[in-house]
């Protein structure tokens, strides 16, 4: 069935959108990637989470599969450009664990939950999703002594990504290529 | 921030902290150091590799398998990841670890090492000399 000229200006509105949240997201990785959050006495392996900023966003404005698409690209990107593929099955876990949640929130919970609880939600899954990635390959629970400690690492990343978002979505909807995503 | 907001800080924190507390409050017998007989069991792709003594002389592994190269120390009654050919390089970040249930890993070549005490533990008993 071909698509009416209006529903194909959509579609091309919606990926012109993801390719730029895409670049955007790898950027913010390569970015955080030079932190060097060890010498600040974190956990090795932890990550500030800056790119769920625009998976939250695209959450938002667009449909669930656009943003799955998203997550995907960019963790397939990032892993390409850090040459971190070795770790890119853990990666992949903990990015999708921290969407379905998101998604779900997004969707399902009403309006209970404002965007920074969501993106709390979310940084948690993510830093669950990569421990449990692990202990399952180790087949050894005693990885799960650093969960309280990324717990709250990924509370407090994820106050910080929460609100980045609120501003983000705020600016955004004022330029006319979000407005009709608005709903 | 609404009040569910609130709610799931609040839940994740008191988590942590019960998780946390114990570890607090454990004191002094759950410290490394002489006397305390601690060995590092490392696991390489799930499977035993070897049990080390947690020794105050200095002792090193090499670790080489088909995906890399991981070199850990054992010194003053800990053990740390001294060198490795992985990527993100995140098991060096760990440092000198001492105390028991702490581990080391490093996810691209599959290696874990975590600190026990010797005793009452499966996996060695006693050392019978």
């Amino acid at each position: 069935m071909p698509m009416s000229s209006s529903e194909s200006a959509a579609a091309l509105k919606r990926t012109v959108i993801i390719a730029i949240f895409a670049a955007v997201a790898v950027v913010l990785s390569i970015v955080e990637a030079q932190i060097p959050l060890v010498g600040m006495g974190l956990m090795p392996g932890a990550k500030l989470g800056f790119a769920n900023i625009m998976v939250l966003t695209c959450i938002y404005f667009l449909r669930g599969r656009d943003a799955f698409v998203l997550v995907i690209l960019k963790t397939l990107l990032t892993a390409f450009l850090l040459g971190t593929f070795s770790s890119l099955l853990f990666s992949l876990f903990g990015s999708i664990l921290s969407f379905v949640v998101m998604f779900l929130l997004v969707r399902l919970g009403g309006k209970k939950f404002s965007l920074i609880g969501i993106s709390i939600a979310g940084g948690l899954a993510h830093n669950a999703g990569q421990l449990l990635a692990a202990a399952m390959v180790f087949d050894s629970m005693s990885i799960l002594y650093y969960l309280p400690v990324l717990l709250i690492t990924g509370l407090v990343t994820g106050i910080a990504v929460g609100f980045a978002v609120r501003y983000l979505v705020a600016s955004l909807s004022k330029i006319s290529l979000f407005e009709e995503f608005l709903d | 921030m609404k009040r569910a907001d609130v709610l799931l800080i609040s839940i994740v924190l008191v988590a942590a902290l019960a998780f946390l507390a114990p570890r607090w409050f454990s004191g002094n017998d759950d410290k490394g150091g002489p006397g305390q007989n601690l060995v590092a069991n490392v696991t390489v792709d799930g499977e035993l590799f070897r049990t080390i003594q947690l020794t105050k002389e200095e002792q090193t592994i090499e670790i080489r398998t088909d995906r890399g190269y991981n070199l850990l120390k054992v010194h003053d009654y800990g053990i740390e990841m001294y060198e490795a050919d992985c990527p993100d390089e995140v098991c060096l970040g760990f440092g000198h670890i001492t105390r028991p249930k702490q581990t080391i890993v490093c996810l691209p070549h599959r290696v874990l090492v975590e600190i026990a005490s010797s005793a009452g533990e499966d996996e060695v008993d006693a050392y019978v000399q």
